[in-house]
């Protein structure tokens, strides 16, 4: 399964919504309920289904999920 | 012209538009309480850092806030805080003036961002620093930003104040927002660890400050030992912590508020008024209710009060 592909699944199950399908230029603004904790929530599955960790800075700054999915392909794998 | 908060919320929506809700939710609970707080603490910011204030101090406000969030998702997981020693926390964060700066600016915006805090920013603001004596003398053990110590020196301008920090980076921002605050001619800070003032001289404040350092000591007892022998007899203190609330640096976990109430009645302080405050929205399906709790105590005079 590609990045987006996890990611697609991640967003699916954090935001409960089977339809969400997320691109590279997907950002707050298009995802109802993507706000501060959701985001943290987000970053959390996503670290136990990579195998990685986030710096506090990466996730805060992150600006849409081609941003994140770049990311998660520079952290090392646990 | 546009004012601080005005610019900081127009900053927020731009550049970070997932903190909004939250901002937006502490702003709405009570607006002019809101603006009065965040205009005086922005515009001391802004006299310090200049054209770059807003931005630095809201980057620095979701870092740590995410950073916080992160710790607490952590600590849902796993059942207690990552970090249990000080050199822990040292390496962690405290060792790196870069990352302690913008932490201390994070920390400085909390005071009214978090809308928690924003109750204790006014319990302290109406219940403490109102009810000051006359030419009171204050000690600040580990003033961080300083902005607490700054709040009652800007209400009451008959006090001054001694401040104790074991951070450098504490220590220059607190001074320069002193003096933004137009009161550094009685605001004194000194880089030392709050927890040697066992040998400073005793009883000689009027009233003591120590906002949210307890959760980040090995042996908490010390503190409330230290904030017994600075005060007068029958002088007073405005105590803060925080409770099932992760954050890197946390090493004592609290779960109830009575712990903070028996460590300050273990150490000679009689409790006169509590506020305990959660913010209006956790992480889904949380454990933890992430809590700050305040105490107003009194040094005791006889056995019992």
């Amino acid at each position: 399964m590609s990045t987006m592909d996890e990611l697609t699944s991640v967003f699916q199950q954090v935001f409960d919504d089977d339809e969400l399908i997320v691109t590279r230029t997907t950002s707050a603004a298009d995802v109802d309920g993507w706000d501060s904790l959701t985001h943290v929530s987000l970053m959390l599955v996503i670290e136990k289904r990579f195998g990685i960790r986030f710096k506090s800075a990466q996730v805060a700054s992150l600006k849409n999920v081609g941003e994140l999915a770049d990311l998660i392909e520079t952290l090392p794998r646990k | 012209m546009t004012s601080p908060v005005a610019t900081l919320l127009a900053y927020a929506r731009t550049n970070h538009p997932r903190s909004v809700v939250g901002i937006e939710e502490a702003r709405g609970l009570d607006p002019e309480r809101f603006d009065a707080y965040a205009n005086l603490l922005l515009g001391w910011a802004m006299q310090v850092l200049g054209d770059r204030a807003i931005a630095r101090t809201v980057d620095a406000f979701v870092e740590f806030t995410t950073d916080v969030n992160m710790a607490q998702g952590r600590y849902e997981a796993s059942g207690s805080y990552e970090h249990k020693s000080y050199r822990e926390c040292y390496e962690a964060v405290y060792a790196d003036k870069g990352a302690m700066d913008d932490y201390l600016w994070g920390v400085y915006l909390t005071n009214f961002l978090w809308v928690h805090h924003l109750d204790l920013s006014a319990f302290f603001e109406t219940r403490f620093v109102a009810k000051l004596p006359a030419k009171a003398a204050l000690i600040e053990i580990a003033p961080g930003h300083g902005g607490w110590g700054l709040l009652a020196l800007h209400r009451r301008s008959d006090a001054r104040l001694d401040g104790f920090d074991i951070s450098p980076s504490s220590i220059e921002i607190a001074r320069a927002l002193a003096t933004a605050a137009g009161v550094s001619d009685r605001a004194r800070y000194e880089l030392r660890d709050a927890l040697d003032l066992t040998s400073h001289p005793p009883g000689v404040a009027d009233a003591c400050i120590c906002n949210f350092l307890v959760e980040h000591l090995e042996e908490p007892d010390k503190l409330f030992e230290v904030i017994h022998h600075v005060l007068a007899p029958g002088g007073k203190a405005f105590v803060s912590g925080a409770l099932t609330a992760a954050q890197v640096d946390h090493i004592f976990e609290l779960r109830r508020e009575s712990e903070l109430v028996m460590l300050a009645e273990r150490h000679g302080m009689r409790v006169l008024e509590t506020l305990s405050v959660s913010p209006q929205r956790t992480l889904p399906r949380a454990r933890f209710l992430p809590r700050s709790m305040s105490l107003i105590v009194q040094k005791r005079t006889r056995e019992d009060w």
